[in-house]
């Protein structure tokens, strides 16, 4: 039997040779390499994990949005509302034109959502509001939901293999739920005028 | 100084959710003649049915990406004289000076809040009220 054979026969080669990548909040990551595997840690926040099955290629982020007062059925939300929705929206479309450059195709795309925990009693429900955004992007989008785990009130460790579409999910106690840090409001320079 | 009621806009992105967002910004600005196209090919039939005075278009589209629509526009008599705001969550200079030899009139980075937004229009087509 030829090292190729073993390798293609027993897991724990191929297990050897992963490359994990650990996501943190406001990044993104796309890969078509199939050892490659994506890792975060998710209480309140929202991984997006999104993958073209016939180009191989898929990718996650893991997103907060700034402020509270977003609007879960597309209806009419204060001008802070929209500020969060503005910087979900340009975390969503960082991932989508990472997977679209490196040859995905928009139609094909199909997602695992997971996170979005309610971690603290007695606060809002930041973590709804965040899986709401996410799940009605999706929609908007026309971005086929496949898989995932929204809401409840335990964080997760996500593993994701962007190649296979593979995902795990671990729930995790509360001491080990990461802290959200401060909400990652939009850049003041981020709009920077270029005038000409 | 142009009345934002009077200004007449249209808005390119392949994305749903950024076209309803930047329609809800410009709203907000009380821009109320507003179109939406989803990539730049639909944007170019609507611009030669009706003029708008100004374009605010999504680099990163499918088919035809935000230079390859500035040129059509420009290279086109009757669309040539719009005003073009170029968006991009990439932001390079290397774009951006691509966009300035095309002929946009401003480039605006993601994620952008109204008051940018405001600045940017009135960076082109003056002060709105």
């Amino acid at each position: 039997m030829t090292r190729d054979n073993v390798e293609a026969e027993v897991g724990p080669f191929v297990a050897a040779r992963e490359r994990r990548v650990h996501i943190i909040q406001g990044e993104y990551y796309v890969s078509d390499d199939p050892h490659v595997v994506l890792t975060t840690l998710l209480g309140s926040c929202v991984a997006a994990c999104l993958r073209d099955p016939i180009a191989g290629i898929g990718g996650m982020n893991h997103f907060l949005l700034p402020g509270q007062d977003v609007p879960l059925a597309g209806g009419e939300a204060g001008s802070q509302g929209r500020e969060a929705e503005r910087y979900g929206v340009h975390l969503m479309e960082l991932l989508v034109n990472g997977l679209l450059r490196s040859g995905a195709r928009r139609e094909r795309l199909e997602a695992k959502l997971f996170g979005g925990a309610r971690t603290m009693e007695g606060l809002s429900d930041i973590g709804g509001l965040n899986a709401g955004f996410a799940e009605r992007f999706l929609r908007n989008e026309g971005i086929r939901m496949i898989g995932g785990s929204l809401r409840g009130d335990q964080g997760r460790r996500i593993q994701f293999w962007p190649v296979s579409g593979r995902a795990r999910q671990v729930f995790l106690s509360p001491a080990q739920i990461p802290p959200p840090r401060p909400s990652p409001a939009p850049k003041p320079s981020g709009g920077a005028v270029e005038f000409f | 100084m142009p009345f934002a009621s009077a200004l007449r806009v249209l808005i390119v992105d392949d994305q749903l959710t950024s076209r309803l967002l930047i329609r809800g910004g410009l709203q907000e600005l009380g821009i109320t003649d507003i179109e939406m196209a989803a990539d730049g090919e639909q944007a170019f039939k609507i611009m030669t049915a009706k003029v708008p005075h100004l374009v605010i278009s999504d680099f990163n589209m499918p088919k035809m990406d935000g230079i390859a629509f500035l040129r059509a526009i420009r290279n086109y008599e009757p669309t040539k004289k719009s005003a073009f705001i170029l968006m991009t969550g990439r932001g390079d200079k290397e774009l951006i000076e691509r966009a300035k030899q095309h002929g946009a009139n401003n480039v605006l980075a993601k994620p952008f809040t109204v008051p940018v937004l405001k600045a940017q229009i009135e960076g082109v087509v003056g002060r709105l009220k």
